[in-house]
């Protein structure tokens, strides 16, 4: 065996595109996700029975099946019917899969706070919505924020399986690379580590953030 | 809903499913040896065995599942390792769950008063006699949640070697909507058969759970 | 491994244990005659649970050396399995009693009290079960020989966990603030239990915050307080009459007035 790193050297600017596509990716999985999340469980949380049961039940669907699964789905079933491009399919995809992910967070959390705190506000003369804004959901984010930090980073390694529907981030295009020069070891232990170098980096943010976080208690 | 075609299309999914709960059930039992070996290496008495172990489970639980299924599948040749797509499923699946289950035993371990251990230590119980009689009974039914989450996690991943082609339920339904042009009927079907093979396995924890917790309640 | 009569059961030679830069124990020397009872008080942080610890080795001393009926317990020169061996062979010898009881709750009692027995000295069941029988009759809970531990109150557990103890047949009881942890109306049926055993000239140790227990049960009490013994006498002696002001000023605070 022998190694060639050259290749990896000679398209590193095309892989660095791809750092830059799953990064951006991620930044906007991310908002779509921890928003939707929030909005999603207090819409779960605090209406009737015919909104609120069809949306736990696609929480319950989009945590109970892989996100392959539905990428699939959403990437041949949208297609059937509206002109989208597998961006958006990629990005609407791990987006849905990861707010469900939060949204279970979230209704957790807010469970949790508004037993105590809800007739505390209320006693005090806050409204229903008073309340659920200035009192219930800045304690539930604060109480979400671990778990949230644990699923983005999960989700940021996730984005690698968008390359299985063609969208052109770190592994699709590293792909095309070793479909060109045959270097599929020294290329894939490069994204490996690339991933690895990121990961690090969130670990590294995640704690700053918590520590953050516990310190404004 | 094409009924008719759901129907018709049952026989070629479950037998797809049974891919899936066979590549994840050999995934899970390697990967709870290779676990077992982690958490015993992560306690050696010589460092860089510590530090070794320590490495491998740090690389594998920061990059993604599906790099490493392609790193095996696509790179391995070039180091003279060449496995038949099913087999690399399970090795791969099997050496990434490994690294999640030895932290998830270390916890399960790690949970026990420490009290415990020094109680069964001064009666004059040695390590490995501390461990078997003392703590990993009480360590048990964490353990058999914690496994049970990354069982399904398991499952969920190997959907992923649909890609390196081996014909398990997300393949088979892939390949499926491609042919039929119905992607309704082709997903609600293979998620159902995923969502029946989750609960089955939530089952199975909760009755070893409770078996192992049975002293709680006596 | 029994000597003559006259070695001491337990003997302690100018024992240092260190906690990173704290100096926990700071050289003490204490001696045990078989069938006497020796009472530890002091302040908490005063370094008698260590010193407890340190006996049965769950706390590794730094100098010094232990002695177990002329047997030495730390062995600097073992390293590895060989220490290991040794040292599970000494605390086979050697009953130790925790503050929190550490009850095996996977276990029932009566399992708790047979467990070592069977796997240590391979008594089969159901001379095991005797001697458990026995043991618990003892402690007043055969009735609970079938129960698990968290259905017990804090005194049985603690019972149990003497029962325990002495299922391997020590020549040394170590008691680490038995009754702390205890409501006080429980503390009195753990003390009757110790008062039996001290009826039948079991070797004890005992580091208590119970004065009066202690002044009753002991042949010799000990007053220690940052790492180092201030004094030592018969118990009458140091409880009514303390020579050094800092036992006077530490009974003061737990009695009221000495003596």
């Amino acid at each position: 065996m022998e190694f060639d790193f050259s290749p990896v050297i000679t398209y590193f600017p095309t892989l660095l595109k791809g750092v830059g596509a799953t990064l951006l990716i991620g930044l906007v999985v991310a908002l779509m996700s921890i928003i939707g999340g929030q909005i999603v469980a207090v819409i779960s949380l605090y209406t009737r029975k015919v909104v609120n049961w069809p949306l736990r039940f696609l929480i319950w669907l989009f945590m109970t099946t892989p996100l392959l699964l539905q990428l699939y789905f959403l990437y041949f079933g949208l297609g059937q019917w509206i002109l989208i491009p597998a961006i958006a399919v990629g990005v609407l995809g791990l987006g849905f899969h990861y707010m469900a992910y939060n949204a279970d967070i979230f209704i957790a959390t807010i469970k949790s706070v508004s037993s105590g705190q809800y007739e505390a506000s209320r006693s005090l003369g806050f409204g229903h919505l008073a309340t659920l804004f200035y009192i219930i959901l800045p304690q539930a984010f604060h109480r979400a924020i671990p778990q949230l930090g644990n699923n983005m980073i999960i989700m940021v390694k996730d984005i690698s399986v968008l390359s299985a529907i063609g969208i052109a981030e770190l592994v699709y295009l590293s792909q095309y690379a070793i479909s060109v020069t045959f270097r599929p070891f020294e290329f894939y232990i490069t994204i490996a580590v690339i991933y690895y170098l990121i990961n690090l980096l969130m670990e590294t943010g995640q704690s700053w953030i918590e520590r953050r976080a516990a310190a404004r208690r | 809903m094409d009924i008719n075609l759901m129907i018709e299309i049952t026989p070629l999914l479950a037998k797809a499913a049974w891919v899936t709960i066979e590549i994840s059930a050999r995934a899970l039992f390697f990967g709870f040896f290779i676990a077992s070996a982690l958490v015993a290496l992560r306690t050696a008495r010589i460092l860089p065995v510590r530090w070794l172990a320590r490495s491998y489970i740090s690389v594998v639980r920061g990059t993604p599942y599906f790099v490493q299924l392609l790193l095996v599948f696509y790179g391995g040749p070039a180091i003279g390792l060449r496995l038949d797509p099913f087999t690399c499923g399970v090795v791969v699946g099997a050496f990434n769950i490994g690294a999640y289950m030895s932290e998830a035993i270390r916890g399960a371990i790690e949970s026990v008063d420490s009290g415990q251990s020094e109680a069964s230590r001064s009666l004059g119980f040695g390590r490995f006699a501390t461990l078997r009689h003392i703590i990993l009974p009480q360590s048990a039914g964490l353990m058999i949640r914690s496994i049970g989450v990354l069982a399904i996690i398991l499952v969920k991943n190997s959907s992923l070697v649909s890609i390196i082609s081996v014909v398990e339920l997300t393949y088979q339904a892939q390949r499926l909507i491609g042919s039929t042009y119905k992607p309704l009927e082709v997903f609600a079907l293979s998620a159902l058969m995923y969502i029946v093979i989750l609960y089955a396995v939530m089952g199975i924890v909760e009755f070893l759970y409770r078996r192992a917790t049975r002293y709680t309640y006596l | 491994m029994t000597q003559a009569t006259d070695t001491p059961m337990v003997e302690l030679k100018g024992v240092k244990k260190r906690f990173g830069d704290l100096e926990v124990l700071k050289g003490i020397d204490l001696k045990i005659d078989r069938g006497k009872i020796i009472s530890i008080i002091g302040p908490s942080g005063s370094g008698k649970s260590t010193l407890l610890r340190s006996i049965n080795n769950l706390e590794m001393i730094d100098e010094g050396s232990i002695l177990l009926d002329g047997v030495q317990v730390n062995r600097p020169d073992l390293k590895g399995l060989a220490f290991e061996r040794h040292i599970n062979h000494i605390r086979q010898n050697m009953g130790m009693v925790f503050q929190h009881f550490n009850l095996f709750p996977h276990l029932s009692t009566l399992e708790n009290v047979t467990l070592a027995p069977r796997k240590l000295k391979g008594v089969d069941a159901r001379s095991a079960r005797e001697l458990g029988m026995e043991l618990l009759e003892r402690v007043g809970l055969a009735d609970k020989a079938s129960v698990y531990p968290s259905s017990l109150s804090g005194g049985q557990k603690q019972r149990v966990a003497i029962a325990r103890a002495l299922a391997m047949r020590p020549k040394v009881m170590l008691f680490d603030e038995a009754t702390s942890a205890l409501d006080p109306e429980l503390v009195e049926e753990v003390n009757q239990v110790m008062k039996h055993l001290a009826e039948e000239h079991m070797t004890m140790l005992i580091v208590t915050h119970e004065m009066a227990f202690a002044r009753d049960v002991s042949d010799w009490a000990m007053f220690m307080d940052g790492g180092v013994v201030i004094e030592e006498n018969t118990p009458d002696h140091l409880f009514s009459h303390p020579d050094q002001e800092r036992t006077c000023h530490f009974l003061r605070k737990h009695l009221g007035n000495p003596g």
